[in-house]
Parts: C-alpha cells; sequence; structure tokens
C-alpha cells in the first residue's frame, strides 16, 4: 500500500512540475514584456523594473527562482486586474466560492446519476431504459453553457410565470441561487455517472455470482443493492476523478454565466485581460488540485476493490 | 442466428441433422471418397465471404438509432458545407436596415394598419415644434402682440419633452396589445421593412430564417458557419490524434520491454495532466506568439498559419500534445494482444521490418478500434471548441463559432432568445448526432462487445 501511494505521488508530483514548467514557458513565450500596459516607461525604468522582478535573468533561472517562490506559496502578483494583489490572496478568496458550487453539483451529480443508472440497467430494453438513454446521451451532449442558458431562459426571468431563482449568483440569497449554477454544472456528470452505473451494472448482472443469488432465492433489491451496485460502483469511483477536473473547469463557463464571484470565472476574466500571473497562478493550483484529487481517487479506488493487488500497482 | 438457419439449408452441409446422426453407420466405403474437383468448387462457392467491412455495416444499419445519426451527419456537413452557397448572405456582411431582425415578420400591410392605429391613437401630440411655434405666433398676432424669444424658447422645450415621453410611452403599451386586438399574426422568416417592400415590387429577397444580429448579420450563415469550423475543427483534431495516437500506440506495444515501459511512463503523466486547462493556456499563450509570426514571419508556413487563423492552429496544436493518449493506450492494447498471434511470427521469419509489421499487419487489425476512436474523438473536440469559443480563445473574431455566437447572444437573452437557442441547438444536436454515430459504429465494429 505505501509503495503504491508512494509511486501515485511521486507521479504526480512530477506531473504537476511539468504543468508548471509548461505553465511558465508559455507565458513567457507570449510577445511583449508585462511592462507594455504601462504608460510607455523609459528604457532605465524598464531595466530597473526588470531587475527588481528578475526578469532581466536567463531563462532557467527565472523558472529555478518562480518554482522555488511557488515551493513557498508565492504565486506572484496580479498585473492588471488587482494591481499588486498577491495571486495567492485571490485564490484564497476565491477558490471556496467554486469549491462549494463544484461539490454541491458533483454531490448531486453522483446521488442522482448512479441510482438513474441502476434503474436503467435493471429495466434494459424497456421504456424506462430507453428514456434515460435518451436523456442521458442528450446531457454529455450539451456543453455546460447550453443547460445554463436553457435554464436561464426558462427559469430565470425567459418565461415571466417560472421565474423561480434568481439570475446573478448572491451568496447571501440563500439555497435558491446555489439551485441553478449547481444544476447546470451537474448535468454532464449525472449523465456520464448514470451511462457508467448502467454498463457496469449490466456487466455486473451478467456476472455468476448474480445467478447463484438468483437461484438461492433472493430478492431483486437484495441483488441489485448488496451484489451488483456494490460491484458495479468501483469503476464509476474511477471515474470520479476525471469528473472533479470537468466540474472544475465546467465551473469557468457556469460561472461567468451566472456571474459567481469564483475563482473560475476570475480565470477566465484573467484570460480576457491577459494577466499572465493571474492565468500562470490560478493555471497551477487549479491543475495541482485536479492532479491530486486524480492521485486521492485512484487511491481509493485500490483500497476499495479488495481485488486489486496494490503491490503490482494493479492494471 | 439468421446465418444458422442458413447453414441448414445449404445441400452439401457439414453439420449433420439429428435425425443423420442415426445414420451414421450406415455409409458405404465410397462415401470416403476424397471429393472431386467439381465438389470442392460446389464447396467453395457455397456461401460468398462477408467482408469485415460489409459485415460491420450490415449491423450498422440494423441500428435504428445509429443510422438516424447518420442522416443527421449528413444533413449537417450539407448545411455546414453547401448551405453557405445557397444563402446569399455573408457571415460578416452587415445588412443595413435589416438589425436586430426576429426570426418572424409581420406582413407589409399589417405593418401599415399597427402605425397608422398607433398614430390615430397617439394624434394629438404630433404636431412639431414649427407648426406649434407658427400656432403661437398666429395667437400672438391675433392678441395684437409679438412673441418674444423666451417664449419661443419656452415651446420648443415644452414640444422637446412632449416628444420624448408620449411616442415612447404610448408604443412600449399599446403595439403588442394592438397586434392582438388587430389579428396581426406573426409569419415564418425575419424579414426587414425595406426587404419587404423590395419583395412587395417583386423582387427575390432571401428571408433571414434566423433573423439577424444587432449588427444586422443573417443569422442562418453565421451558424452554418459556425457549424463548418465546428466540424472542420473536430474531424482534423481527431486525424490528427488518430495519427499520433496510433503511431505511439503501436510503437509503444510493439517494442515492448523497456521502451514500453517508458514511453507509458510518459502517457501515465500526459494522462493525469488536467486538459481543458492546459487545452486553455495553450490557446491563450499561443494565440499572440502566432498572431505576431503571422505578422512578422514569413514562407509557406506563414501563410498556412495566417489561412488557418492562429487560433486554430492553437487548438490543433493543444490536440496533438494531450488528446493523443487514449488513442496510444487503445492501440498498445491491442498491438500487445495481436503481436502474438503466428502471422507476425511468419512476417518475422519472412525478414519484415518493425515498421512494416506494424504498418501492414498490426493496424490494419485493429482499425475497428481506431474508427471508433476515432469517431467518438469528434464530438468530444467539438465540445473543448465551443467551451474555447466561449470563453473568448477559440476561433478569431470575424469568423463565428457555436460557442462565441452563443456568448455574444447572453446579453440579450430574453429579447432575442433565438440567438442563444440556435447556435445551442445546432452545436448540441451535432454533438449528439456524432455521439450516437459512435456508439452505434462501436457496437456494429466489435462483434465481441455485442451481447
Amino acid at each position: 500500500m505505501g509503495k503504491y501511494v508512494v509511486k501515485r505521488l511521486g507521479m504526480a508530483l512530477v506531473t504537476i512540475f511539468l504543468v508548471t514548467c509548461l505553465t511558465f514557458l508559455l507565458m513567457n513565450a507570449v510577445p511583449g514584456s508585462p511592462w507594455l500596459s504601462e504608460k510607455s516607461p523609459s528604457e532605465a525604468t524598464l531595466a530597473a523594473l526588470n531587475a527588481k522582478y528578475g526578469l532581466d535573468k536567463p531563462l532557467h533561472i527565472q523558472l529555478l527562482k518562480y518554482l522555488q517562490n511557488l515551493l513557498k506559496g508565492d504565486f506572484g502578483v496580479s498585473l492588471k486586474m488587482q494591481k499588486n494583489r498577491a495571486v495567492l490572496s485571490i485564490i484564497k478568496e476565491m477558490f471556496p466560492v467554486s469549491a462549494k458550487v463544484g461539490a454541491l453539483a458533483l454531490c448531486w451529480a453522483v446521488l442522482v446519476g448512479v441510482p438513474l443508472g441502476c434503474l436503467a440497467a435493471f429495466k434494459r430494453g424497456r421504456l424506462t431504459d430507453s428514456i434515460l438513454r435518451v436523456v442521458c446521451t442528450l446531457g454529455i451532449s450539451m456543453p455546460s453553457f447550453v443547460v445554463a442558458s436553457i435554464l436561464l431562459v426558462s427559469f430565470a426571468g425567459g418565461i415571466a410565470s417560472l421565474k423561480i431563482f434568481p439570475t446573478i449568483f448572491d451568496a447571501s440569497a440563500g439555497w435558491r441561487t446555489y439551485v441553478l449554477p449547481c444544476f447546470a454544472l451537474g448535468f454532464y456528470p449525472m449523465c456520464y455517472t448514470a451511462r457508467q452505473t448502467r454498463s457496469a451494472m449490466l456487466d455486473s448482472l451478467n456476472q455468476e455470482f448474480i445467478k447463484t443469488a438468483r437461484a438461492k432465492g433472493l430478492k431483486d433489491n437484495k441483488i441489485i443493492f448488496k451484489h451488483a451496485l456494490r460491484n458495479a460502483l468501483i469503476p464509476v469511483i474511477t471515474y470520479l476523478g476525471p469528473q472533479v477536473a470537468f466540474t472544475l473547469c465546467g465551473g469557468f463557463v457556469v460561472e461567468s454565466v451566472f456571474s459567481i464571484p469564483g475563482l473560475g470565472r476570475y480565470f477566465v476574466q484573467s484570460i480576457q485581460n491577459r494577466d499572465y500571473p493571474v492565468i500562470m497562478g490560478t493555471t497551477v493550483f487549479l491543475a495541482s488540485f485536479i492532479i491530486l484529487m486524480n492521485m486521492v481517487v485512484d487511491i481509493l479506488y485500490k483500497i476499495a476493490d479488495p481485488r486489486i493487488n496494490l503491490m503490482k500497482g494493479g492494471e | 442466428m439468421a446465418e444458422d438457419k442458413k447453414m441448414k439449408r445449404c445441400p452439401v452441409t457439414l453439420q449433420p441433422d439429428i435425425e443423420e446422426l442415426l445414420d451414421w453407420n450406415s455409409y458405404s466405403a465410397s462415401d470416403f471418397d476424397s471429393a472431386s474437383v467439381e465438389e470442392k468448387a460446389d464447396f467453395i462457392q457455397e456461401r460468398q465471404s462477408v467482408s469485415y467491412w460489409k459485415d460491420a455495416w450490415r449491423r450498422l444499419k440494423k441500428n435504428t438509432v445509429a443510422m438516424v445519426a447518420l442522416g443527421v451527419i449528413i444533413f449537417l456537413v450539407l448545411f455546414a458545407f453547401v448551405g453557405p452557397y445557397v444563402v446569399p448572405y455573408g457571415y460578416e456582411q452587415f445588412n443595413k436596415g435589416a438589425e436586430n431582425l426576429h426570426p418572424f415578420h409581420y406582413a407589409l400591410e399589417d405593418q401599415r394598419r399597427l402605425d397608422a392605429e398607433v398614430a390615430a391613437r397617439t394624434e394629438t401630440e404630433t404636431l412639431s415644434v414649427d407648426e406649434l411655434i407658427a400656432r403661437a405666433e398666429e395667437e400672438a398676432a391675433a392678441k395684437g402682440e409679438k412673441l418674444s424669444p423666451v417664449d419661443i424658447a419656452k415651446i420648443r422645450a415644452q414640444a422637446k419633452v412632449a416628444a420624448q415621453n408620449t411616442p415612447a410611452q404610448s408604443q412600449q403599451v399599446d403595439v403588442d396589445a394592438l397586434r392582438a386586438e388587430l389579428g396581426i399574426k406573426k409569419k415564418l422568416f425575419g424579414y426587414s421593412k425595406e426587404e419587404l417592400e423590395r419583395k412587395a415590387k417583386g423582387e427575390t429577397v432571401f428571408p433571414h430564417v434566423f433573423g439577424t444580429d444587432m449588427y444586422g448579420r443573417d443569422i442562418l450563415v453565421r451558424v452554418m458557419y459556425a457549424a463548418r469550423v465546428s466540424m472542420s475543427v473536430g474531424i482534423c483534431a481527431a486525424i490528427l490524434v488518430l495519427f499520433i495516437g496510433a503511431t505511439y500506440g503501436a510503437i509503444s506495444g510493439y517494442c515492448g520491454g523497456r521502451v514500453d515501459a517508458v514511453m507509458q511512463r510518459i502517457v501515465e503523466v500526459i494522462y493525469a495532466v488536467p486538459e481543458m486547462l492546459v487545452v486553455l493556456l495553450i490557446a491563450t499563450a499561443l494565440k499572440p506568439i502566432l498572431t505576431e509570426y503571422v505578422n512578422m514571419g514569413s514562407g509557406p508556413l506563414k501563410s498556412f498559419v495566417s489561412v488557418l487563423g492562429p487560433n486554430l492552429i492553437s487548438m490543433f496544436i493543444a490536440f496533438g500534445v494531450l488528446y493523443w493518449v487514449t488513442m496510444s493506450r487503445i492501440i498498445r492494447g491491442q498491438v500487445l494482444q495481436l503481436k502474438q498471434q503466428e502471422y507476425v511470427t511468419a512476417a518475422k521469419a519472412l525478414g519484415a521490418s518493425g515498421g512494416r509489421i506494424i504498418r501492414r499487419h498490426l493496424i490494419p487489425n485493429c482499425i475497428g478500434q481506431i474508427v471508433v476512436t476515432t469517431c467518438l474523438q469528434i464530438p468530444s473536440a467539438i465540445f473543448l471548441e465551443s467551451f474555447l469559443s466561449y470563453l473568448g480563445v477559440g476561433v478569431s473574431a470575424p469568423l463565428p463559432s457555436l460557442g462565441s455566437m452563443a456568448t455574444d447572444a447572453l446579453s440579450g437573452m430574453y429579447t432575442y432568445t433565438y440567438r442563444l437557442i440556435v447556435p445551442a441547438v445546432v452545436l448540441s444536436v451535432m454533438i449528439l448526432a456524432f455521439n450516437l454515430f459512435g456508439d452505434g459504429l462501436r457496437d456494429a465494429l466489435d462483434p465481441k462487445l455485442k451481447k
């Protein structure tokens, strides 16, 4: 177990390191210097600025410096959007909002998706299954901004009698404000989970031990929940890692649609404003978060499934 | 199942019936003679061989959903690639006087009736300023006085205030109710007033089927071009992924051993990279670099870049860098199995090189999975493209994209809902069709999956 965790952790760190380097190089390759947005400073000022921020040194030394700072938790400062404010403090302020919406979305996605998948698998080939399949395929074909805008148009003002939820996110307004963003964000993962659960359930319903359970006269409920579902859930867990990533990235869009003051929206704004340190900082932060979440999910998966031999690293 | 029945009906079959089992002992010695040439020929012509693709096509044809999806895809391809030649508007063409058209219009006579009605109801205050002044001067003259400049200014100010208030108020309150009152009905497709007049004169005017946007650009044409962009991105990205992934996976699987181990570590690392984030980053960072290159650079590469646009290129680069991993894993798994087969050993014994074995023997044998993965890659690429365009780092500005059209529409979402709905629906239908077709293809090409 320990060996596996160490291996995964090493892998994750290598990935984070690579992403950081890639981010750094890409941002430095962008033409123009960060000072160009200022009122065209003189040569001397430019040199002084570059010297102050270490931009006059060769690239690999800058990279080293950046990595060093990163280890100390210093992501640099914002150049345009909130001038000279540390990127880390921006992240600290905005990430909790994103994380809350994302976690809620993921929760409902799993809590609804898994039972729906089970239902579809159990009613295989019947009307319920067909309807669910259509809905789920539709769900994984609609980008989150489509879902979000449909919701906005129908439930937040487009149809006057259905104006139940607010258009603009307001954390103090209670649960209502969370409904639409979380629904929009969780719809794709929900459909995806339902599809995965369905195929995993079908696989496990075809296994010999289900036949045995039936043969010894167990009730349907017990077969599904005690025998089939527990085996079917294992592959579903593996998809949770990528789902976290997807929900976070889908958050960019949903947050800008609903004006949620989260990190995703800020990231998008920083891209539009070309505030490179913010782009860089948030990318590194989000990427590390996603990579670490993936790792945790993988390790949980190995713990959850006793059949997998940890020492061999599983495959 | 159907094939089994056919077998049984065959005259010279090796499958014995149950009854024939009883007759086993009653064969004469002549029954064991070797078959004559004719008999052998007969035997071969028994059934026409069905090729892999024919077989797959037959299975696919039975899958109604997949066939409908294929139909939709063909329709969308025609829509995107032939459509713009049918519609006489350009995607960048500003149609003057046709701004903000809804996808419906009111007939010309109905509009006139409406105008007349509105005018009738607001008639009292429709005198112009000069008329008002003239009237006041007349009144003053009748009293034997002369109008002072201050009085004239007063009248002007009053008229101005009145003009600001009355028409706006009366129109906003009345128009919709009036339409219902007069029984004016919406008619399909958007026409501007001027276009309707031209049409009335007998000219043929192509309607704005989905209306126009705030600059008077025809939405139908823009959606067509956007669909074309999306589809091209999807297909190009899928092909790019196919080449890189298949090559990498085949080499990794075929070589095995240490090469495989190293190559798989690389794959694992890339697999763990959150793609969407990095794609966003690459698209953001490469855009200015490539734009500068277009402005400064030279040579054939430059014209290539400027034709495709910096954003598309950076998107392709992102795909090329990150998305081949899935493909390579699938191909590697297949190749690992296939390379144990005798024909590979035979090819090796005959002195075939590794490259030849991969190209001629291994890749053709995993073509099914390659096709399916490529097909399923298309919707995910379209998905990503729309995501990027929505965030404003996708396709460059004048060229429309379904994602960016949806963003543009957000501002006037409630008044001009169709601007949002049209690209969103086209996008969703496109991804849905490719997804369903890919699923059908997977069932058709992989008989092992069929239960």
